[in-house]
């Protein structure tokens, strides 16, 4: 169950059916469903689902409009004394047992009759008979734990309820493919339709939390493909201020611990590949609010041997206000620096993209050791743009290399949601995705979740809304990265036990449980669950 | 500077409405105040400079501990462990320490968790500590003046005040188990006149606070009868298993029941204390003894009601010919973890400088040596209520204790200064003695370090 057999392959080149009609998928679909509801927690096939939500028909007949059965007794029994007995998730077996239970009820058979156990004692001894399924609840008694205290319809509307749900959760799933299917095949009547089918389903689920939230923001995401007018690869939707993305990110990075992980990892690395040098330079490709900083200076400036002269270079968007926001956090960080007795100098530069940096703009000097670092930038390089036939990444990764880097630091998320297909990046996303708000959910901090929440949300909406050079949310695997750096005459720098303690330790001791740090060939992941979510790489040029 | 002075927070109409419109201000830009040093202290630079900054830098982080500030801890953590290696220097080691009894403090509380995984990725997190053979014991007080200053001191004390006694029952109440007892009665036999029987009761602790012996106590005291018998001193040797938690009720009540039988003529009762009484409750624990024979005189006063004086009184009572007093002089009762912190680092360092003078690095002493110190850390910082039982009070607080439960001091005769004194000189010279009105204090570079008093009843 290691990251290799969980993740996804992309699929090039699958032959999808666009039909009208609601066909099954086909193998290849089948399989990501297979994993989406896994992930869910059900086992079973999606080949299946036909099957078991016709079976659930039948169940929601006997059970509710079936009068006929005298004794809703055993029933409640089985389901409140054998709980476990049948394991839900085998949603089949579960329903196939359930319906040959209450078949066996049917008047006239043997089971009415005294062969079967007592009750728990927890109703009158006249018993029931099936004219008061609908009379008002006796008395409770007041002992015992909940389950044999419920009254049978009180079971029975909660059981529905509950496979009722369960029913809708996995329908909105199957329906949100097909739509994502139709939107793939340019079918917009159908995908219209289908969007008010799954806004129909989504009332029926709990869409606080679990695959209802998710799939609200998926839905919602579609329908802004699918229904405004502009086309997809014109504007970048959801485009906000600067600002208000420093807000968002503010609010992830305290919300959950990936970008935590990523600066603490990266700056673990920095720090050791900075052991004896006296002129150090940080390039930052995004500084954001440079919260990754802060804990180097204090550590460069403790360290044995003394601080070293750091310069920090920080990369970032032009302020829209004519604020100069880079200098304003680089005054901060001069202000820090000066408080521990770090020489310290920086320099912003202002860039709407990355493929607009020049290296020129770095002033880079020959006798310091350069740090080139690079949180979740580097997939938005893997755009259409092409300049003198050579692409964007390709360029950036070019002059990295031409700085001669003592370490390059870079941190992506682990998920290919750069696939060819529409269809495949968005079952892929879906997934993801899923997996992330799960991992938000265990984090008990609601201040900052609801923000982060949206900081994701933005980042769904670009990868099914957008196209062309406005998609740059364009998450590749590690392995991908570690080929195209290869390529570009990088070597890997592994990652030392001491990362991966630091990251263990803090992140065992502040986050929920459920998160797991992985390391594998000198790099380290940070997942939920066994299915990692962010994966981090230390590279050096690799000897001509 | 401080990270957010310059602040400046967007307006709000900057915001799209895509953004969940009940955010405030303070959500907004609740950026972290990184600990800013001020500049007058960092330019003392040195390793000096460098115990202040990891001072500083372990204050912020309890701080973010106990306000829950989940995100600067981690990076306080962070930094903390990258410059603060186990094997580091004495000031990167005892940094290493609190950062230890920091993150079990973190796990403990309520907010965090700590997984089972942690104990395989940072081996150091488990403290071992030794159990020492009574060979390995012996020398190992000897190393130091910490625990031999104290013995020297109290040896002294006791011999003036049993002079003529024909039988000495000692009482020892010591957390090196029973360390002082040969020289004290290798002076009993070469120095008194006659040959006094003596009796030692001890109070044998189950609480687990290092050091720890891998022998019984019925094993020790045959070993000390033996020793005794070679000095020609005839030894009665006998345990009383006692907890500090409860002021050691089981062997008062023991020593109560003999005072009845006690000799109405010659029979000295000392009782000696060496760094066991600051693990009894005190005030700050408010523990509320639940004793319903407290009058309510006692009640009135919560002086009194605390079980660290009120096991002084019930010595009291028992009309001891002398009770020798020795401790630590430290204050780590403060319920605030801060103050605490700030008053053990100010105290433990000492420790920690002094162990260069005595063992080589990475023998295995010293990693026993530092695993004892670990231990009190460990306590002081991550354990509340009973748990934390490392409770100690200064020289002056003990005083006030010991007078108000009717005792009066007894000055250290110039013999006794002097004998102390080359005592100290067998060990490196940072060493120091000096008088405090009628009490000895071993120093260490200027520093108190421990206090030794000896007191008879008014």
């Amino acid at each position: 169950m290691g990251p290799e057999g969980s993740s996804i392959t992309s699929s090039s080149g699958s032959s999808s059916s666009c039909s009208a009609a609601a066909r099954a998928p086909d193998h290849h679909h089948h399989h990501q469903i297979d994993q989406l509801l896994a992930g869910a927690g059900y086992s079973v096939r999606s080949s299946q689902l036909h099957q078991v939500a016709h079976r659930l028909e039948c169940l929601e007949n006997v059970m509710v409009h079936n009068q006929n059965i005298p004794t809703h007794l055993p029933l409640q029994y089985h389901l409140a004394n054998d709980v476990v007995h049948y394991n839900p998730s085998d949603l089949s077996s579960w329903v196939d047992n359930l319906l040959s239970e209450l078949h066996q009820l049917q008047p006239g058979s043997s089971a009415s009759s005294s062969g079967l156990p007592p009750c728990a004692g927890n109703y009158e001894s006249t018993g029931w008979s099936p004219s008061e399924f609908h009379a008002p609840p006796p008395p409770r008694n007041g002992n015992g734990n909940e389950s044999e205290n419920q009254q049978p319809q009180e079971v029975l509307s909660h059981v529905l309820h509950l496979m009722d749900q369960e029913d809708s959760s996995i329908q909105l799933v199957h329906v949100l493919i097909s739509c994502a299917e139709s939107v793939q095949c340019g079918n917009l009547p159908l995908a219209g339709s289908l969007i008010a089918d799954l806004q129909a389903l989504l009332t029926r689920v709990n869409t606080a939390c679990g695959i209802g939230k998710v799939a609200g923001y998926f839905i919602d995401a579609l329908s802004r493909r699918i229904f405004t007018a502009v086309p997809p690869g014109a504007a970048s939707f959801m485009s906000c201020w600067a600002s208000e993305d420093e807000i968002l990110y503010h609010h992830f990075y305290e919300a959950a611990p990936y970008l935590k992980f990523a600066h603490f990892t990266a700056n673990q690395a920095i720090l050791e590949a900075f052991q004896g040098h006296d002129c150090v330079h940080v390039v930052d490709f995004n500084l954001m609010q440079g919260l990754q900083w802060p804990a180097l200076i204090q550590a460069l400036a403790l360290r044995p041997g003394g601080p070293p002269l750091l310069r920090l270079t920080g990369i970032g968007p032009p302020s829209p206000d004519g604020r100069d926001s880079l200098c304003v956090i680089g005054l901060r960080l001069a202000g820090l620096a000066r408080s521990v007795n770090v020489k310290f100098a920086f320099r912003g530069v202002a860039a709407s993209r990355l493929e607009d940096v020049k290296p020129w703009m770095l002033e880079a000097a020959p006798n310091e050791a350069v740090a080139v670092n690079s949180i979740l930038q580097l997939h938005k390089l893997l755009g259409p743009d092409q300049v003198h036939g050579s692409s964007s990444v390709e360029q950036v990764l070019a002059w990295i290399r031409g700085l001669n880097p003592k370490i390059v630091t870079i941190v992506e998320q682990e998920a290919s949601h750069n696939q060819a297909e529409f269809l495949d990046r968005f079952t892929e996303a879906l997934y993801y995705y899923s997996t992330m708000f799960d991992s938000l959910e265990a984090c008990s901090n609601r201040a900052d979740n609801v923000l982060a929440e949206i900081y994701m949300q933005k980042e769904i909406c670009n990868i099914v809304c957008c196209e062309d050079s406005a998609r740059v949310e364009r998450h590749e695997p590690l392995a991908k990265w570690k080929a195209r750096l290869k390529g570009a005459g990088f070597k890997p720098l592994y990652l030392g036990s001491n990362a991966f303690k630091q990251a263990s330790m803090l992140l065992t001791l502040f986050s929920a449980e459920g998160y797991c740090i992985e390391e594998s060939e000198g790099c380290l992941t940070l997942g939920w669950h066994s299915r990692p979510l962010i994966a981090a790489s230390a590279w050096q040029p690799a000897s001509d | 500077m401080q990270f957010t002075e310059t602040l400046q927070s967007p307006p709000l109409h900057q915001i799209s409405p895509f953004v969940v419109p009940s955010m405030n201000k303070n959500q907004i830009h609740r950026t972290r105040p990184w600990p800013g040093f001020p500049t007058s202290k960092s330019s003392l630079g040195g390793s000096f400079g460098d115990a202040n900054c990891m001072e500083q830098l372990l204050v912020h982080c309890a701080n973010a501990i106990e306000s829950n500030d989940a995100t600067l801890t981690q990076q306080i953590l962070w930094v903390l462990n990258n410059i603060a290696p186990p094997d580091g220097d004495s000031n990167q080691r005892l940094t290493c320490g609190f950062l230890r009894a920091l993150i079990a403090r973190a796990a403990n509380s309520g907010n965090c968790k700590l997984l089972s995984a942690m104990a395989n990725v940072n081996t150091n997190m488990g403290i071992d500590t030794h159990k020492f053979s009574i060979i390995e014991l012996a020398s190992f007080v000897d190393l130091t003046p910490w625990h031999r200053f104290g013995f020297t001191a109290a040896n002294t004390a006791i011999l003036e005040a049993v002079e003529g006694y024909s039988v000495i029952h000692i009482v020892d109440l010591s957390l090196t188990h029973c360390m002082q007892i040969p020289t004290l009665i290798d002076a009993i036999a070469t120095r008194l006149e006659g040959h006094p029987l003596v009796k030692l009761t001890v109070a044998c602790i189950t609480d687990g606070i290092p050091p720890m012996i891998d022998l019984s106590y019925e094993e020790l005291g045959s070993k000390l009868i033996n020793f005794a018998r070679s000095r020609n001193v005839v030894l009665e040797f006998r345990v009383i298993p006692s907890t500090s938690a409860d002021g050691f009720s089981s062997l008062f009540e023991q020593l109560r029941m003999q005072q009845i039988v006690r000799a109405d003529n010659g029979e000295a009762l000392v009782i000696n204390c060496h760094m066991m009484l600051h693990y009894i409750p005190e005030e700050t624990l408010s523990v509320v003894s639940s004793s319903t024979t407290l009058s309510s005189h006692q009640l009135e006063s919560s002086q009194n009601a605390s079980l660290r004086t009120m096991f002084l009184k019930r010595l009291r009572s028992l009309e001891p010919t002398v009770l020798v007093l020795v401790d630590e002089d430290a204050d780590l009762t403060s319920n605030n973890l801060v103050s605490r912190l700030r008053s053990a680092f100010n105290y433990l360092w000492i420790p920690y400088d002094t162990v260069d003078t005595f063992l080589p690095r990475g023998s295995k002493q010293r990693q026993w040596y530092e695993a004892d110190i670990c231990w009190k850390i460990e306590n002081v910082i991550a354990h509340e209520g009973l748990q934390r039982i490392e409770r100690l009070e200064p020289k002056n607080r003990w005083v006030q204790r010991m007078r108000s439960s009717s005792f009066k001091g007894v000055s250290f005769s110039e013999d006794a200064f002097s004998e102390v004194k080359s005592m100290l000189d067998e060990h490196a010279a940072g060493w120091g003695l000096k008088r405090e009105e009628e009490d000895l204090v071993l120093t260490w570079k200027g520093h108190n370090v421990v206090f030794a008093t000896a007191w008879v009843p008014t």
